[in-house]
């Protein structure tokens, strides 16, 4: 009779577990669903693999980077029925802050993004091109600056002769290294507007003692220029 | 369950001690295993941060070669990698002391002897040979080349980043916290001892259903802190840290999966503890009812 009571407890015992186990989850869900959703924030920017990640206190407020993706395949490695290029073409005119070309030099091994506008933090992560200078692709003088310590640390290595490839989204356009420069920053001579269709390429002039108030770089002149779409057509990319 | 009339208050005591229990239960891990130098010792040393420390100093440094002039060895043949580990273990015993009140600040110093006479000595040879003269902004550039150095070193030997977390009052608030998490501690335990009391007395009649109940408080209290835990470790969850100086990431992900793992097995002993409890009162209830059945 004990043995027939015991079992008729099982279910009993059962459920009573499963009772609790299921009050425990729902109270540990209704305490925690409000400080989670709050916190759910934080927790995906700290636990997620952002390479492009900004930091709130980065200094970036109101700055809007934007990142593109431009094609860099050289002209001799596409195939010649779709080498349609055009000696004037559409230019896109990039915003402050926006990536929109990306240099390229074999010789010293260089290749990185050029932002249209310059900044502390548009420095960390490419060179910059003054928006006081002409949109590569237009007539007159192309200005790029990099650090030294970083992006432009190989810059006094560059010959006469280099090429150096610009490449964009509306063109690919082909520079050589016609002078080797030395300027104080207070001479303008070579940031100023061109006759000529120019790129200048500058950085400082790396230093021991103290910062230095030199610079150094290149001035190149154009070699081609090859528009992806003719004059008036518009550009979609 | 003979008496009705006490289902309902065990139930509600069980479900009192599932929290309880787990509460001091993360306490204790937390109090002793979790927030001691010895966890963030065993860290150190499992992630061999002072390697990677010393890699990424090495790295910074001969980048900044190439804009200072200076080259990386004038910085590295002073500083090794012994001296990043007892670096980051001297930041974390500063920190623990700052905790326990043994000290009243967080300051972590290193021995930069030989790296400013390193120092020194590059520029005094860079100036012999440049015909500079040593004035007072060569005086200048030479102590602010050390103090950025010592600063890089000291920042990058950090690697639990206590420096950072002191330098926003982080380190005081956390400070007074623990003085108010030890009193919290004190009164979970009364709780627990209280609310355990008060179980035996409603399972006094019929003692082996003691075991059933604290069974199912250790099952419960087991599934509930360690399946989250073992989702995380499964996941590799904390492998998605941002941070991507190397050191930093080794030390911040890997203090947080040894804790994770820490707290998931302690949990799931709780679980297995649990069973035996109900193993136990399953037998209990067997030799119970065969001697009511002989004694019929």
């Amino acid at each position: 009779m004990a043995d027939k009571k015991n079992k008729s407890a099982v279910p009993v015992y059962l459920l009573t577990g499963v009772f609790l186990l299921i009050l425990c989850i729902a109270f540990c869900i209704a305490v925690l669903i409000k400080p989670y959703e709050t916190a759910q924030t934080y927790l995906n920017i700290i636990f997620m693999d952002q390479s492009m990640k900004i930091a709130p206190s980065s200094g970036l407020d109101g700055l809007v980077i934007k990142e593109n993706q431009i094609e860099t395949t050289p002209v001799s490695d596409i195939p010649e029925n779709e080498q349609n290029f055009y000696d004037e073409g559409e230019i896109i005119r990039p915003v402050f802050g926006e990536q929109y070309a990306v240099l390229k030099c074999d010789a010293i091994s260089l290749s990185v993004p050029v932002y249209w506008g310059s900044s502390a933090e548009l420095l960390e992560r490419g060179a910059c091109q003054s928006s006081s200078s002409v949109v590569v692709g237009e007539h007159g003088n192309s200005v790029i600056d990099a650090h030294v310590n970083t992006f432009f640390a190989d810059l006094n290595q560059l010959k006469a002769g280099d090429d150096i490839i610009i490449y964009t989204n509306y063109g690919i356009f082909t520079y050589q290294v016609s002078e080797k420069i030395q300027f104080l920053n207070t001479d303008k001579k070579y940031v100023l507007p061109s006759v000529d269709d120019r790129l200048t390429l500058y950085t400082c002039e790396a230093q021991v003692l103290g910062t230095s108030d030199s610079r150094i770089g290149a001035v190149c002149t154009l070699v081609s220029r090859q528009f992806y779409h003719p004059a008036g057509e518009g550009n979609e990319s | 369950m003979t008496n009705i009339r006490l289902y309902f208050p065990k139930i509600i005591l069980t479900f009192l001690l599932i929290f309880l229990l787990t509460g001091t239960e993360l306490s204790l891990l937390i109090q002793h295993n979790a927030l001691t130098y010895k966890a963030f010792e065993t860290v150190t040393v499992q992630q061999n941060l002072d390697e990677k420390a010393y890699t990424a100093l090495e790295s910074y440094f001969q980048s900044r070669s190439n804009s200072t002039g200076i080259p990386a060895d004038v910085y590295l043949d002073a500083v090794t990698q012994e001296d990043m580990k007892q670096g980051i273990l001297s930041s974390i015993s500063k920190a623990f002391a700052y905790l326990q009140h043994d000290d009243e600040s967080y300051a972590v110093t290193m021995d930069f002897t030989e790296l400013e006479k390193s120092v020194t000595e590059f520029f005094n040879q860079y100036a012999e040979e440049n015909h500079y003269q040593k004035d007072e902004i060569f005086n200048q550039k030479v102590q602010s080349s050390i103090q950025e150095a010592e600063e890089k070193i000291l920042y990058t030997a950090d690697t639990f980043k206590f420096g950072t977390i002191a330098e926003h009052g982080w380190l005081a608030k956390i400070r007074s916290f623990l003085d108010i998490f030890r009193k919290i501690m004190t009164g979970l335990y009364i709780c627990t001892g209280v609310v355990l009391i008060l179980l035996i007395l409603c399972c006094k009649n019929k003692f082996s259903e003691l075991f059933y109940w604290l069974g199912l408080t250790g099952i419960i209290s087991g599934l509930l802190i360690s399946s989250p835990c073992l989702y995380l470790l499964k996941t590799d969850y904390f492998s998605a840290f941002v941070v991507k100086d190397i050191q930093i990431y080794a030390a911040v992900t890997g203090y947080l999966n040894y804790i994770t793992h820490l707290i998931s097995t302690a949990f799931i002993i709780t679980g297995l503890a649990g069973i035996v409890f109900l193993l136990l009162f399953s037998v209990m209830q067997k030799i119970t009812n065969q001697k009511q059945t002989t004694a019929e």
